[in-house]
């Protein structure tokens, strides 16, 4: 808001300011209202959307259970306030500690709080590693397009992104987690930390790491192609380019050409990518989590839709919707910062 | 620099390699039993929870007053050592054992009893668990410490099966009315939960595990195990796993596919255990409200008995239990299901006979149509609509062999597979022909039998119709009459008199055509760990009981020989003799054994870093070295 506010309140001295700082706030303070206005608009569509769910949630999860009708009925009463009334009680603050989740009665935001650090510290890593290897191999493929590298790498991304994700896994996880072909079951089968290790010592970071080591991996197998296919095209795309033939003709060499020059420029699309990616870095990733046991929030919402539970689904679909839309104003600032076309 | 970054993250995993191995290598090693199982616990509160997990947990944490026997279910002291009901059934007096004592040394009281009934009595939201069990209670009383009296409106048998955990006054009192709806009950850092049951929560993860400490007061005895571990798998095939590898001692509720590749591998055994469950394919028999005004759109034919019977005789169930679940069950007959062997009927009346199924349609006027369907004779075609639950295999496998069968004796069922949540809908609503699901039923039969009431029919709330228990809208007056003579009948004998008259009623109406009584598919590490007690004695499942016999039972395989050993001997010997002794090359399985995957695993990786970062830095400075040029 700050930034709007500059924007407004320092309207140039034309003479000292340099005009272009001016139009820079306003743009900035431009992006960040629209990002402002779509998550206005994110929280009163998620509203609406979860209340055209069908279902009982009360029915359901009392099925089987010692409970009368009449029970039932005032269980019900209490979820089946006047629209316009959840309306307002959810607007005023969605954020508030006192929304409880209809199936585990607990604070909504407590249980995502829970979920959200491993989700954040596999995805995030996976596409942190995928991105580094991924832009190295599509440089290296880019560069030299029908190399044998290229060929290589190309179809091993590509394969590597046609395996379903849940095959992969199970693979990597009868191999190194159990042990075949002679190879020593390294790592451990499920979950994020062995029961009674503490996670605050060094020691619990290490095992935790351990832990990760497959799921890990399979998430970066899986990611590397997106990014390594598109660094690879837009650098091929560069490489027909006049700059680089003057590049050439100054005496650089081939190595220098491609890092100072090419690289640079080709980068762009994929950085929008791995922006977009990590917008969605909350949102988990089902199949892994469920091959590894790893308790993330993918789980969490796939849980929240039997129901459904309407609280839950409402506050992890408006953090996945704030992961994006903020992922999205970063990528779109950062673009003026490394594209001066985008600045003008 | 960066290579000498490196090179001491590698030399502190090496350092720490030592210190991995350390903590478990050295002094008193707890003996953990660690077991696998599918699903999260909901709520560790027992007012809140409504998975069978969670009810895992209520009964190591807390005792109850009395507990089904791990022989047949018959009620076994639990808390209370005696009890007795008055001559006009109307005052029930429970003894409990002398010299009880929570956890934190707290005695345990009859005050304690007291509390948690008129907590429950008292509360709305502590009624939804458990408010069945006390719905005659007219008053709850100490006349001492160990004396409670409970009066009764009337004669009521569920007093004897009271599944109400039993809190420490002294710890919920803290927790009013409203508090007690988001409690949820798990423990502080390095802290326990107060309890009397055999074992004490002392940590939980939320999708991970739950670890239990072994309670020092029970009153059957400590456990001889330190610490029991729940960890949560989200597939059957990583718990396999992690089975053979020995993260864990014991896989609970496998699937049939990954069960039998667990069979005869070494060191593991494999048990399938009778349930308590059933499938059924249920009938619409009539949708109506409870006041018997009509809903929904069920196709009359199936209100029809012959069409029922018919049905009944075309299903093949043994080929079922071969089929779906690979011949772990049995064929299905009546709602009680056999391992109640005190309740339990078996009319076995209604054999696999197709020819006498097509018999009993022609007699009864559905003629043959020229496409192999029968017409009605209201002259509409016998095509029904068929629900099977889309989330499980086992319903949508037998709906294919139930549709087949149907086809046989000229019946379509146009097979439609929906949701759980859906499906309850569509039931309550009364809108199918017939659908394929399941109950689990509880050693007190009440609750089933009340399922068949018509007061249990669907009701009307508003504008809008909700389901209740009934989801084949039977209603018979003389079942009704028996429903409310068994629930006011004491003497066990002659309630399971009644019983089984209820369970031939059912069975000859074909309101329900039971396919299977399906087992719970349980495997565990028989080279570490041995004492565990099937319920009923010899053929039920061994964990998820109702009670906690196996896991007050449970040992290390060789700690009895080594008695006075004890902690020392039996921490090692999991790991280390037994696999000697069953000529091992299976992985290693101490804690020991899992610190030295770590380790190892942990410098591969960091070499792995090493190289990567080495190829890196090599690319990295012939850049630079060009950029001097």
């Amino acid at each position: 808001m700050s930034l709007l506010q500059d924007a407004a309140v320092g309207e140039p001295d034309p003479i000292r300011a340099p005009r272009v700082s001016g139009s820079v706030l306003r743009t900035v303070g431009g992006k960040v209202l629209r990002a402002f206005i779509t998550l206005a608009f994110v929280v009163v569509f998620n509203f609406f959307l979860f209340r055209l769910l069908p279902g009982d949630p009360i029915g359901l999860y009392t099925r089987g259970r010692n409970q009368d009708a009449e029970q039932l009925a005032e269980l019900r009463r209490a979820l089946d306030k006047p629209i316009l009334e959840q309306f307002l009680t959810y607007v005023r603050n969605p954020f508030d500690p006192g929304i409880d989740s209809t199936r585990f009665s607990r604070p909504v935001w407590e249980m995502i709080g829970e979920r959200v650090w491993p989700t954040l510290l596999l995805l995030g890593t996976a596409i942190v590693l995928a991105s580094i290897i991924g832009i190295w191999i599509g440089i290296r493929a880019g560069w030299k397009p029908g190399s044998r590298f290229d060929k290589t790498s190309t179809g091993t991304t590509l394969t590597l992104y046609s395996m379903p994700e849940f095959w992969l896994g199970m693979m990597l996880l009868i191999v190194f987690s159990v042990g075949a072909f002679g190879i020593p079951g390294l790592f451990p089968v499920g979950g994020i930390v062995t029961p009674g290790v503490d996670t605050s010592t060094p020691l619990g970071w290490l095992n935790v790491l351990w832990h990760m080591v497959l799921p890990c991996t399979t998430l970066t197998l899986i990611y590397l192609a997106d990014y390594s296919l598109v660094m690879r095209a837009s650098l091929i795309d560069e490489r027909k380019q006049e700059y680089l033939a003057l590049a050439r003709a100054k005496g650089l060499r081939d190595v220098m050409v491609r890092q100072k020059h090419a690289v640079p420029n080709a980068l762009l699309p994929t950085i929008t990518l791995i922006f977009l990616s990590l917008g969605f870095v909350v949102t988990g990733a089902i199949t892994v989590e469920t091959v590894f046991s790893w308790p993330g929030l993918g789980l969490l919402t796939y849980e929240a839709l039997r129901g459904p539970d309407i609280p839950l689904l409402q506050a992890t679909f408006l953090l996945f919707s704030i992961a994006v839309i903020v992922a999205n104003l970063l990528a779109e600032l950062l673009y003026a910062i490394i594209d001066p076309r985008v600045r003008s | 620099m960066i290579r000498r970054l490196i090179v001491g993250i590698t030399a502190g995993a090496i350092a720490l390699a030592p210190a991995a191995v350390a903590p478990s290598a050295q002094a008193a090693d707890p003996v953990v039993f660690t077991v696998g199982m599918l699903s999260d616990v909901d709520s560790l509160n027992p007012f809140t929870g409504i998975l069978a997990e969670s009810y895992e947990m209520y009964q190591l944490q807390y005792s109850t007053l009395m507990q089904p026997s791990n022989a047949d279910f018959t009620p076994a002291p639990g808390l209370a050592e005696s009890w007795e009901e008055s001559a006009d059934g109307k005052t029930w007096t429970y003894t409990l054992r002398p010299d009880l004592v929570w956890s934190d040394g707290t005695p345990l009281t009859a005050n304690d009893v007291v509390y948690t009934f008129n907590r429950i009595l008292d509360g709305r939201y502590e009624k939804t668990n458990y408010g069945n069990y006390l719905r005659n209670v007219t008053g709850v009383s100490a006349t001492d410490d160990r004396t409670v009296v409970v009066t009764v409106k009337a004669p009521s048998p569920i007093m004897e099966r009271l599944a109400v955990y039993i809190l420490p006054e002294h710890v919920w009192s803290a927790i009013d009315g409203k508090a007690v709806k988001s409690f949820a009950n798990e423990p502080g850092e390095g802290e326990t939960l107060v309890g009397s049951g055999p074992f004490l929560v002392t940590e939980r993860q939320a999708g991970q595990f739950i670890r239990l400490v072994a309670n020092d007061t029970y009153y059957g005895g400590r456990p001889k195990v330190d610490e029991l571990i729940f960890r949560i798998y989200n597939n059957p095939d990583a718990l396999a796993q992690a089975l053979k590898k020995g993260e864990v001692d014991f896989a609970e509720g496998l699937t049939a596919d990954v069960f039998s590749t667990l069979e005869g591998v070494e060191g593991i055994t494999t048990y399938a255990g009778a349930y308590s469950g059933f499938n059924e394919l249920a009938f619409n028999m009539g949708a109506a409200l409870s006041d018997g005004t009509p809903i929904g759109d069920g196709n009359p034919h199936i209100q029809d008995l012959a069409v029922r019977q018919a049905i009944s005789h075309a299903i093949d169930r043994q080929q079922l239990v071969d089929a779906v679940l690979d011949g772990y069950g049995t064929p299905g007959s009546t709602i009680i299901p056999p391992l109640y062997t005190t309740l339990h009927v078996d009319p076995a009346t209604q054999p696999y006979d197709p020819a006498l199924a097509n018999q009993i349609l022609d007699e009864a006027g559905y003629a043959m149509g020229p496409d192999g369907i029968r017409i009605g004779p209201d002259g509409v075609p016998m095509s029904y609509r068929y629900f099977v639950r889309s989330d499980s295999d086992t319903s949508v496998k037998s709906g294919e062999y139930i549709k087949s069968y149907l086809a046989e004796i000229g019946i379509e069922a146009n097979i439609k597979p929906v949701t759980d949540d859906a499906l309850y809908e569509i039931i309550g609503r009364g809108e199918f022909d017939m659908f394929e699901w399941g109950w689990v039923v509880e050693p007190d039969p009440d609750y089933q039998l009340s399922t068949f009431t018509c007061a249990k029919r669907s009701y009307k709330d508003g504008d809008t119709i909700y389901a209740d228990l009934s989801d084949s809208f039977f209603c018979d007056p003389e079942y009704d009459a028996l429903y409310a003579a068994q629930s006011e009948e004491t003497d066990q004998a002659a309630r399971a008199e009644i019983v089984k008259q209820m369970q031939q009623i059912i069975y000859d109406n074909v309101a329900y055509v039971i396919t299977f009584y399906y087992d719970n598919l349980e495997a565990y590490r028989s080279d570490r760990f041995t004492g565990f007690l099937g319920q009923p004695e010899g053929s039920g499942s061994l964990l998820f009981q109702y009670g906690t016999y196996s896991y007050a039972n449970v040992a290390p395989v060789g700690a009895d020989s080594a008695d006075t050993g004890g902690s020392d001997g039996a921490s090692a010997s999991p790991g280390a003799t037994d696999q000697g002794s069953a000529g091992g090359e299976t992985e290693p399985a101490s804690s020991g054994g899992s610190s030295t995957g770590l380790v190892i695993s942990l410098v591969v990786a960091a070499l792995v870093i090493v190289v990567l970062v080495l190829v890196l830095v090599r690319s990295r400075r012939s850049a630079s070295v060009d950029s001097r040029e």
